[in-house]
């Protein structure tokens, strides 16, 4: 088996963290997870300043990003990575329980990598988690080192 | 004819003749200059010779003194006719005989000169002296008539010039003849090809070059300069065909646009009469000839009023002269003129007068200097108006009134519409931001309660009862099942909010679809009997088309599931206005008083363990076939199956 690499969620519920965070244990993916509470979070995580000045663990896999968040929304996060050559080309992946189509339009439109709705069903959640979490942090090859700066 | 005017070919034969001519001349001259001064110095020689010989002649007679032999040795000078004196001197210089002997002694020289020969006018004449053992004895005189001897040497040697000129001349000029053919031919040659291209007007005929001087050049040249004119001029003749053609075209486009417009003008659906500004008619619209029971003919370049005179029965009549006023008034101030209404009688083709009553419009037409161009009558007929309304409205200002109210009204509703338009507008964004935060807030609780509920029975199922993991399946259900009710409840609000993307639809490839994709699903175990029939191509929006299928097809499986064999068919109605479709199936069918209720959100005629269901899809099919502008309805016996028609309109206006 293929070592497993770093996920990052942003996600501002509690409970949606406990859960994903469930279902990615129940399938032995959650040896590295970072979570960042709101957009701005994530963007200093990303940008290794505020708190997170001096990490040197580099980029993630994959970003678990979800859209209606307080401050900065997910929406602004992707416009931003995806405005930055520096961060243009890291994975993202909209988990939001969205289904509206403006939504949908505005993800995809600024480059989102997929767009996930999370199912009411847990048992559905969490193969949608593990099936995620599977895909990008152990099939997905991700960008080269040097393709992010 | 002036020298340059003479063709080239008699300028070039003259050219050589007055050349060779002036050359001869020339040649003449000096060689006549030559001959001229040998014939002096020979007739000198001679003269001095003939001196000489005398002189030793006399030696003699004057040694001896003895002037007879003196006189007759110089008589013996007769001979030679052009001397014409001679004299003897002695020693002392004293004349001492003379020839001839008539001759008188004053007319020779006095005392001799010295020796030596000159030419006098016409003579030659000098001294010889007489000696003898180089003792000087005397002296000779010689006199020479030279003028004689010259005009007849001149006269010879003239004619000799003459003929060899003669001789010169004409063989230059056959010469010349043949060779100025050499220079003038090219010459020609080009200038015939330039004289036929100038008078045909066909470019394409070249000069012919006859060698590689100046002229042959000059025929290049003069070919380089026809391959571009006859470039130019056949793009010169395809362009004048190009803008022939389009400017055919455009004329075509024109006189189409032409006839168009006057058909649009003679067919607008009130009656107007286009006058110039001296009330001669220009046109009419078909409506005003119908009015007026006239034709175009009879009335277009004639006087308006000649046209339509008052009713002579009436003397009282005031229809023509407040339309002139009128008229004029437009005409002064360039302003439109509303007239009130008038009574005017109309001429019948009979000659019998017709009582109309009219509310005419007088308009100007102004052109670009702001000057009336055209006046534009237009009427309104409102004689039905006025017969129906004597009573009430007698008064035609009474009527106009009344017609600013109404137009008042329907200002004011046409205001209460848009501002409940912009009511509409705002609620639909509410709605829109609702189902928005809907979306997005109600259905995070309920998939955290399924999902603890689930971790729950996970982490501690095995510490609960058999009634606390039932109790934890509930609340997973309950769950579950809001998050479905609201995942519709949200389907069913796009469908009302969302805009519509009207095209053809093909409803019976969207059926066959449909019923692959269920196919494919549910019914895959099911033994099910299809009938599709032939179903028309719409317009209308094909996801929500699509949808409407799947919602009722879907019904028709779920409720014919307790049939063995079960039969669904999906057909249609052609009826005049409209299409009406049908899905009917052998179900379980349902009771006809509640058929109204069916088409209500969350409206269920059957228990959820029965047939599993929010009750949303009948009302989204409702939603969209009435957005497409059609109906829904449903017939059914209990027992023995439903159908399900919706109609879609064959001509749509449709509400978007």
């Amino acid at each position: 088996m293929k070592s497993l690499r770093r996920i990052m969620l942003v996600e501002d519920n509690l409970n949606d963290i406990d859960l994903t965070l469930a279902a990615l244990e129940e399938h032995h993916l959650a040896n590295e997870i970072v979570v960042a509470r709101d957009g701005a979070e994530a963007l200093d995580y990303l940008y290794s300043r505020g708190k997170f000045a001096g990490r040197e663990d580099g980029p993630p896999a994959v970003i678990l990003l979800d859209i209606k968040m307080p401050k900065v929304s997910g929406l602004e996060v992707l416009r931003q990575m995806k405005s930055d050559p520096a961060l243009s080309t890291l994975p993202v992946v909209m988990l939001t329980s969205s289904r509206e189509e403006p939504d949908l339009a505005a993800s995809y439109s600024l480059g989102a990598n997929a767009y996930v709705v999370k199912p009411v069903d847990f048992q559905q959640f969490v193969d949608a988690v593990r099936q995620i979490g599977v895909f990008w942090a152990v099939v997905n090859e991700p960008p080269p080192r040097n393709a992010i700066k | 004819m002036p020298l340059r005017d003479l063709p080239i070919r008699r300028k070039l034969i003259l050219l050589l003749l007055l050349t060779s001519a002036v050359v001869m001349l020339l040649m003449r001259v000096s060689f006549f200059t030559y001959e001229y001064l040998t014939f002096r110095r020979e007739t000198i020689r001679q003269l001095s010779t003939l001196g000489e010989v005398i002189a030793a002649n006399s030696t003699a007679a004057l040694a001896f003194d003895n002037q007879d032999d003196a006189r007759e040795i110089l008589a013996a000078l007769k001979a030679n006719r052009h001397l014409v004196a001679a004299a003897l001197y002695d020693g002392s210089g004293k004349f001492f005989a003379g020839y001839p002997a008539a001759r008188p002694v004053t007319a020779f020289p006095t005392v001799p000169g010295g020796a030596g020969f000159h030419f006098e006018q016409s003579h030659l004449s000098g001294f010889q002296p007489v000696t003898q053992r180089e003792r000087r004895l005397g002296t000779l005189y010689l006199q020479l008539d030279t003028g004689v001897v010259m005009r007849e040497w001149l006269w010879g040697s003239l004619q000799i010039a003459l003929g060899l000129m003669a001789v010169i001349v004409g063989v230059a000029y056959l010469l010349s003849r043949a060779l100025q053919k050499q220079v003038s031919q090219p010459i020609l040659a080009l200038a015939e090809t330039a004289r036929a291209i100038s008078e045909r007007k066909n470019y394409s005929v070249r000069a012919t070059k006859l060698g590689e001087d100046e002229i042959g050049r000059l025929t290049d040249a003069f070919n380089q300069m026809l391959d571009e004119i006859q470039v130019l001029n056949r793009d010169l003749e395809r362009r004048v065909v190009e803008r022939t053609a389009q400017l055919e075209a455009a004329n075509k486009e024109l006189n189409r646009s032409r006839a168009v417009f006057e058909s649009i003008f003679e067919s607008l659906p009130g009656l107007f009469l286009v006058l110039k500004p001296d009330l001669t008619i220009v046109t009419a619209s078909d409506a005003y000839l119908k009015a007026t029971m006239t034709t175009r003919e009879k009335m277009v370049g004639q006087n308006m009023f000649e046209v339509f005179p008052d009713n002579p029965a009436e003397p009282d009549a005031t229809g023509s002269s407040n339309l002139r006023a009128s008229l004029e008034r437009v005409l002064a101030t360039g302003t439109t003129d509303n007239m009130a209404i008038q009574k005017y009688d109309v001429r019948r083709p009979d000659g019998v007068y017709e009582e109309r009553y009219w509310s005419p419009v007088n308009s100007p037409l102004l052109g670009v200097d702001r000057r009336v161009e055209y006046l534009i009558h237009r009427v309104e007929d409102v004689t039905d108006f006025v017969r129906q309304k004597p009573a009430q409205d007698g008064d035609p200002d009474a009527m106009r009134i009344k017609l600013e109210q109404m137009e008042a009204e329907i200002f004011q509703s046409s205001q209460k519409v848009q501002a409940s338009n912009q009511q509409l507008r705002s609620a639909n964004a509410e709605l829109e931001a609702f189902s928005y935060s809907v979306s997005h807030d109600l259905r995070a609780p309920l998939r955290h309660i399924d999902g603890f509920a689930g971790l729950l029975g996970k982490s501690d199922g095995k510490q609960l009862s058999e009634r606390g993991r039932g109790y934890l399946a509930h609340i997973s259900d309950s769950a579950r099942q809001m998050g479905t009710l609201i995942d519709d409840l949200l389907v069913f609000s796009r469908m009302g909010r969302s805009e519509m993307n009207l095209g053809p639809v093909d409803l019976r490839q969207l059926a066959d679809e449909t019923v692959q994709a269920i196919k494919r699903q549910e019914a895959a175990e099911r033994k099910i009997k299809w009938e599709l029939g032939a179903l028309p191509v719409v317009h209308g929006d094909r996801p929500m088309l699509r949808q409407v299928f799947v919602n009722l097809i879907a019904n028709a499986v779920k409720y014919s599931r307790p049939r063995e064999e079960a039969e669904i068919e999906v057909g249609l109605f052609d009826e005049p206005e409209e299409w009406v479709i049908f899905v009917r199936d052998n179900g379980v069918g349902f009771e006809m008083q509640y058929a109204q209720k069916l088409f209500g959100v969350f409206q269920r005629l059957h228990r959820a363990e029965e047939f599993e269901g929010t009750g949303i899809g009948l009302a989204n099919v409702r939603r969209i076939i009435t957005r497409h502008g059609g109906r829904t309805w449903a017939e059914s016996v209990v027992g023995s199956g439903a159908t399900f028609y919706f109609s879609l309109p064959k001509n749509p206006g449709i509400k978007t």
